[in-house]
């Protein structure tokens, strides 16, 4: 607690010094959590660049395995910002946790799919009286991919409560499909690309293309109480941020941003030539949290949509 | 027993307990913790009394308890069993003690890709999580507690030209039982927990899954309601091996 | 036993070799499932493709650097779970009241597993080697509670008894009785609390690690990249295997009357 309360009077007393280039041993400390995934690599190349350095911003970096993790790790003080995906975030926030979305972190692109159904070549996933009766893998139940695949199924006239829907790590799920544990799994990079290199898997849908194109997957998050005592500093880091979005779509084919993907996410470069990678966004897309927050409702996650003005960070992002 | 020595058996036990919990309702009510992340023990417990007369307990509790049993269960036979051989026989120890001294240090979360890819990932993958983890303790004590008896019982064994089998069951095992027990009493203890982390890893109801489900949900207070009833199982089981203990060893020596 | 000194060590080489024998002869079957294609899939490599990524990381130092982590943190856990566990053992052992006022609160807290405490301990640990070392702490702490609680009163009552008719004082009787007859028992508890310590800091490393064999192992999964993952998880298995010897040796040269071998 000390700790934390002399940092932020270290902090705000940076931030007001500070202009134009500061000197390292000037740079305000941030620590942001993020997990290794290409979600995330925005950062890397932020701190890669200077972005951050020329901000005032000294970027500690630590990675954990994602919001059950995280967001703890968050509210406990153990970090200042933390990337999550948008449901975990929602969740917290639903329960009166005091977390806020300040940036951007990946979306759903139809014209750059990443995370698919893969099922069984050969077989029907097509329509309602196909998907009844059949297991569906999920990284985890109640999480982003479940809601996804439960509304997958709905978007293709099925009850998802007749469809069972199994935990199956990502790295397991095309093992879980090949020897029938389940029908079909819901997969993200590199596993997808890597099933479908089987001649008995295939895609057999887009659930986010066909539930709801463009949904914010992840966002960074801070708590509101940090917000409030740290905007200035919030400011850089998402300005710092966004430019390193901006050259990580730019210089996505590159073979300098493979290497930063590929030592960062631990993808060898051989299987990253092979997957599909999107364009990060550079805003967040409030229309989309609302519509994501619905489908929860819908599919019992909450009772009630949460208040999704006041879940947003409303000097960092246009409502 | 007078009423006066059963009292003085739980009392104090119970009295530390309370005490705990009040320590702990006093530190959120006064602002030392967050409620959101460290709820008071009045909250949990409201909670809890909420599942329960939802009558949300009994299923996951019997998906726990029966994966248990049968885990422990497959585990003590075969910690016994193997433990008896390779106790009393030189060759038989030096032909499996470097398997089971390599397998033993890989932990459970690290084996799930070998397991989901040949056991599945249901009842059967769990219930080899639990075996694995509780069978050594078991294992391990009735090898000590095998070579820690007195030459005496087992030269008395050939005076009289007992049979293998009968030497085994009439000598070895009861000499060794006090050793094994304690064993026992370990992987009791360690197949509950591993009950609950293959739940977590492989699961899809039961009270860990619960656990991990209420986490990620950050529905803290459940969380923390399951987390009680976890505790409750333990502080069950275990009182129920002493009291069983009491009644098969009773040389033991206990006040 | 029959035979010269020559020929039982040579007995005994002979039936060592049978178990690393065992051992060579299920790896041996792992790579033939994986090789004729018994078993397919991109998470099941041939073991020899796993020899390489460890002769790989072997050789760049990264492996020896990842277990150098882990296991400097485990047995700072390790040492101090099972100091407080012997020395809490003693007592409870020796004072049956005292063993009443803190049973449950034992009991309660024995089950429940480190993989449900580690995210409420985020909150008031951080993520970092506190986390670590408290989890080895509170995983080691039990077991070697119990055995040496266990092992203090089944110390031979004939020893026992011997140190009254001696007249051996509180002191003496603790240390000359009472220690040596609970030792057994809490060499089982420290072997077994050790793999336990080895087991909790890799999983804490793979739930909350960002450093560690644990922490490698689950990104190695997800970079799917199998070889690694079993070359780390091999690696934790002779190291495990190392310790294990380590406390047996420890062992045998402070209960040099105890046991066959």
């Amino acid at each position: 607690m000390k700790r934390r309360a002399l940092f932020k009077l270290a902090a705000c007393g940076a931030a007001a010094a500070s202009c134009g280039l500061a000197r390292p041993a000037d740079r305000t400390r941030l620590r942001v959590n993020v997990q290794t995934i290409i979600d995330c690599v925005p950062v890397v190349v932020a701190i890669k660049n200077g972005y951050f350095a020329q901000e005032g911003l000294e970027i500690d970096t630590s990675t954990s395995g994602g919001g059950a993790v995280g967001i703890p790790g968050l509210l406990g003080g153990a970090y200042d910002i933390v990337q999550s995906n948008t449901v975990s975030g929602l969740l917290a926030f639903s329960q009166g946790l005091d977390v806020q979305v300040i940036a951007p972190g990946a979306k759903m692109l139809p014209q750059a799919p990443t995370t698919e159904m893969v099922g069984r070549r050969g077989e029907a996933y097509r329509t309602a009286a196909d998907l009844e009766g059949k297991s569906i893998g999920v990284n985890n139940r109640n999480g982003i991919v479940w809601l996804y695949a439960r509304a997958w199924v709905k978007a293709r006239g099925g009850d998802p409560a007749k469809v069972s829907f199994r935990e199956v790590p990502f790295p397991q799920m095309e093992d879980a499909v090949r020897r029938r544990n389940v029908d079909a799994a819901f997969m993200v990079e590199p596993f997808k690309s890597a099933a479908v290199k089987s001649p008995e898997l295939a895609v057999v849908g887009s659930p986010f293309g066909e539930v709801q194109p463009g949904t914010d997957a992840g966002h960074y998050l801070t708590t509101g109480k940090f917000a409030a005592q740290n905007p200035e500093l919030l400011r850089k880091f998402t300005r710092a941020l966004r430019r390193g979005v901006e050259w990580y779509n730019a210089n996505l084919s590159t073979k300098e941003a493979q290497q930063i993907v590929s030592e960062f996410t631990r993808l060898p470069p051989a299987v990253l030539q092979e997957i599909v990678l999107p364009p990060m966004p550079l805003q967040v897309e409030v229309a989309q949290i609302r519509r994501t927050a619905e489908l929860m409702r819908d599919h019992g996650m909450f009772a009630a949509v949460p208040d999704i003005d006041r879940y947003i960070n409303k000097d960092l992002i246009a409502p | 027993m007078s009423r006066r020595t059963a009292m003085a058996r739980w009392l104090p036990g119970a009295a530390s307990v309370l005490l705990v919990l009040a320590a702990w309702e006093a530190a959120v009510r006064a602002g030392a913790v967050n409620p959101a992340l460290l709820p008071a023990p009045s909250v949990v417990l409201s909670t809890l009394g909420g599942v329960l007369r939802a009558g949300e307990v009994f299923g996951p509790l019997r998906q726990t308890l029966q994966l248990m049993a049968a885990g422990y269960a497959i585990a003590c036979v075969l910690g016994i069993a193997l433990g008896i051989v390779m106790g009393r026989s030189e060759a038989g120890y030096r032909l499996f003690e470097p398997l089971v001294e390599l397998v033993r240090p890989i932990p459970k979360p690290a084996l799930i890709p070998p397991l989901f890819l040949f056991l599945g990932i249901g009842v059967k993958t769990m219930l080899f999580i639990v075996v694995l983890a509780a069978f050594f303790p078991v294992l391990i004590n009735t090898v000590q507690g095998v070579r820690g008896i007195d030459p005496v019982l087992l030269n008395t064994a050939r005076t009289f030209r007992l049979g293998r089998a009968a030497v085994v069951f009439k000598v070895v095992l009861p000499a060794a039982l006090p050793m094994i027990a304690i064993g026992m009493r370990v992987s009791l203890a360690i197949a509950l927990t591993l009950v609950i982390v293959a739940e977590m890893l492989a699961g899809e109801n039961g009270v860990g899954f619960l656990i991990l489900d209420m986490q990620r949900a950050f529905r803290i207070q459940h969380m923390y309601a399951w987390l009680v009833v976890l505790a409750a199982v333990g502080v069950a089981l275990n009182a129920a091996f002493e009291w069983v203990e009491r009644r098969l060893l009773p040389w033991r020596g206990r006040q | 036993m029959h035979g010269t000194t020559t020929s039982i060590g040579l007995r005994r080489l002979l039936q060592g070799m049978s178990g690393i024998a065992l051992v060579l002869a299920l790896l041996a079957l792992w790579e033939a499932s994986a090789r004729l294609g018994w078993v397919e899939s991109r998470n099941w490599p041939p073991f020899t493709q796993v020899l390489l990524a460890l002769w790989d990381g072997l050789r760049s130092g990264e492996l020896l650097r990842l277990v150098a982590s882990t296991v400097g943190f485990m047995l700072v856990g390790y040492a101090a779970g099972s100091a407080a566990g012997i020395a809490l053992g003693l007592l409870l052992g020796l004072s049956p009241l005292a063993q009443r006022f803190a049973s449950p609160l034992v009991e309660t807290l024995r089950p429940i597993p480190i993989a449900a405490v580690v995210p409420p301990l985020i909150l008031f640990l951080g993520v970092g080697d506190a986390l670590k070392i408290f989890t080895v702490a509170f995983s080691t702490f039990f077991p070697v509670l119990l055995n040496t609680i266990a092992g203090v009163r089944d110390g031979s009552e004939v020893l026992r008894q011997t140190a009254r008719t001696l007249r051996l004082s509180r002191a003496a009787t603790l240390r000359k009785i009472v220690l040596p007859g609970a030792l057994p028992a809490i060499f089982a508890g420290l072997r077994t609390s050790l793999g336990i310590a080895l087991v909790v800091v890799i999983v804490a490393e793979m739930v909350a690690g960002a450093s560690g064999v644990g922490h490698f192992i689950v990104q190695s999964q997800y970079a799917m990249q199998p070889a690694p993952m079993y070359a780390a998880v091999a690696c934790l298995s002779l190291v495990g295997y190392a310790l294990n010897r380590l406390v047996l040796v420890l062992e045998r040269s402070a209960l040099p009357w105890h046991g066959a071998s």
